[in-house]
């Protein structure tokens, strides 16, 4: 049986035919440059390339490269990688599908009912996975009240429609002609957009409109609870489990689970700053904080360990050795496999 | 492939950005961290020699891309080898 290797652009397929057929897929966009399966890999097949300059710098080559003459398609990459860029399926299915493998054991979802689509997490993921799409009312519909211009009175000023804060207002200019002498045919109030605000018949120069916003003298009760709706997704291949979303959620719709315990250390007497890691970080742990004044240092290096997945990328770019990342656990699903249980061991410290 | 540190001599303007900015060198030498060029003998990756970047010791390289980001004319690059 032979195994051979694809190149489309700088993803990669291992494939090999046989009983069953396996193949890799490997999906360079996705990859953090973490060396996880590079330290998993038990032949030694998988080999990472420079972290720092894979996601600094323009590169031709693959973030990692694995020879296919050393892959025995065993599949401990696809279950390690945190960041879903590595996956090996048997006869087409994902083995992160088959029960009989084991798995690192992460989620994260937004509860729909929980959620007011405030789409806090929507901004804060650091990998663009979340969408929240919302329809709002009509701003019409928040508001009541009346106006009416008096056609026969307006002198076609153009004032209220300078004025207006939401260009509610619209005449029709034109340049006066013997056979039509004015200098704007008609004048409209588009109701959906007016706020009631009252600024166009206080500028009024002969006093053409009449507006009632019967909000403030009646008070809200003709106001209807405005009806916001929406939906969240997360796009599972492209999230890291970081827990943004969790973290900045101000209702606690959102919950994350980490597919690794462990724990974070900087030396910041040996960093020097060159801004690497927090350019790596898939999670964005890593800030620089601003000085708050001039002759103020701020803090060199800021972390925020709520947010860390503990996947080494930070400590694999870093040129002079600053961070450690100490993984102390990690969740997989349950194995009777010796090997695996060791491979997934391995990676614990 | 290998990437690792290449220098264009040529197109060099020999601003000595790169060997300021480069964590490594920082490290090892507090004259370079203090953004001079080092007057000691202590082993940095890259100095300005004879007006134009001369890589000295590229095994010290982390491979970050420090370097690459400061260089105002793309003359020190990260590269497959």
């Amino acid at each position: 049986m032979e195994t051979t290797e694809l190149l489309d652009g700088k993803d990669i397929t291992v494939e090999r035919a046989g009983e069953e057929d396996r193949t890799l897929l490997f999906k360079n966009h996705l990859c953090a440059v973490c060396g996880l399966c590079e330290s998993i890999c038990p032949v030694s097949a998988i080999e990472t390339n420079p972290t720092g300059a894979m996601v600094r710098t323009e590169q031709d080559a693959s973030k990692i490269d694995i020879d296919e003459n050393k892959c025995v398609l065993c599949g401990m990459c696809s279950s390690i990688c945190p960041f879903q860029a590595l996956d090996l399926q048997i006869d087409g299915e994902s083995i992160k599908e088959i029960a009989g493998y084991p798995h690192i054991i992460k989620s994260a979802d937004i509860d729909d009912d929980e959620c007011i689509n405030c789409k806090a997490c929507e901004t804060a993921c650091p990998q663009d996975a979340i969408t929240i799409t919302r329809e709002l009312p009509s701003r019409a519909e928040l508001i009541t009240g009346e106006i009416d211009i008096d056609k026969d009175t307006c002198i076609s000023c153009g004032m209220c429609e300078e004025m207006c804060p939401v260009d509610a207002i619209e005449l029709d200019h034109q340049m006066p002609t013997s056979d039509n002498p004015v200098v704007a045919t008609d004048i409209n109030v588009d109701t959906d957009k007016c706020v009631h605000c009252g600024i166009c018949k206080r500028i009024c120069p002969v006093d053409a409109i009449t507006q009632v916003c019967r909000i403030c003298p009646y008070g809200e009760y003709e106001i209807a609870e405005p009806e916001i709706t929406g939906t969240s997704y997360i796009d599972p291949e492209l999230c890291v489990n970081c827990t943004w979303c969790q973290e900045i959620c101000p209702v606690d719709a959102a919950k994350v689970t980490k597919p690794f315990e462990g724990e974070l250390n900087i030396d910041s007497e040996t960093c020097q700053g060159c801004e690497t890691c927090v350019m790596v970080c898939p999670c964005n742990v890593l800030s620089f904080p601003k000085s708050t004044k001039a002759g103020v240092n701020a803090e060199k290096l800021h972390k925020d360990e709520r947010f860390c997945i503990y996947c080494g990328a930070c400590g694999k770019s870093c040129p002079v050795n600053a961070i450690e990342v100490k993984r102390t656990k990690i969740n997989y699903t349950p194995t009777k496999s010796k090997a695996w249980k060791k491979a997934f061991e391995s990676l614990e410290n | 492939m290998a990437i690792g540190l290449k220098a264009y001599r040529e197109i060099c303007h020999g601003c000595g950005n790169c060997v300021v900015a480069c964590p490594v060198n920082s490290l090892r030498s507090p004259e370079v961290a203090g953004g001079k060029g080092p007057t000691d003998d202590v082993d940095i990756i890259m100095i300005v020699e004879d007006g134009a970047v001369q890589i000295k010791n590229p095994d010290l390289c982390g491979k970050c891309g420090t370097c690459m980001e400061t260089c105002p004319v793309e003359a020190i690059k990260l590269e497959e080898l």
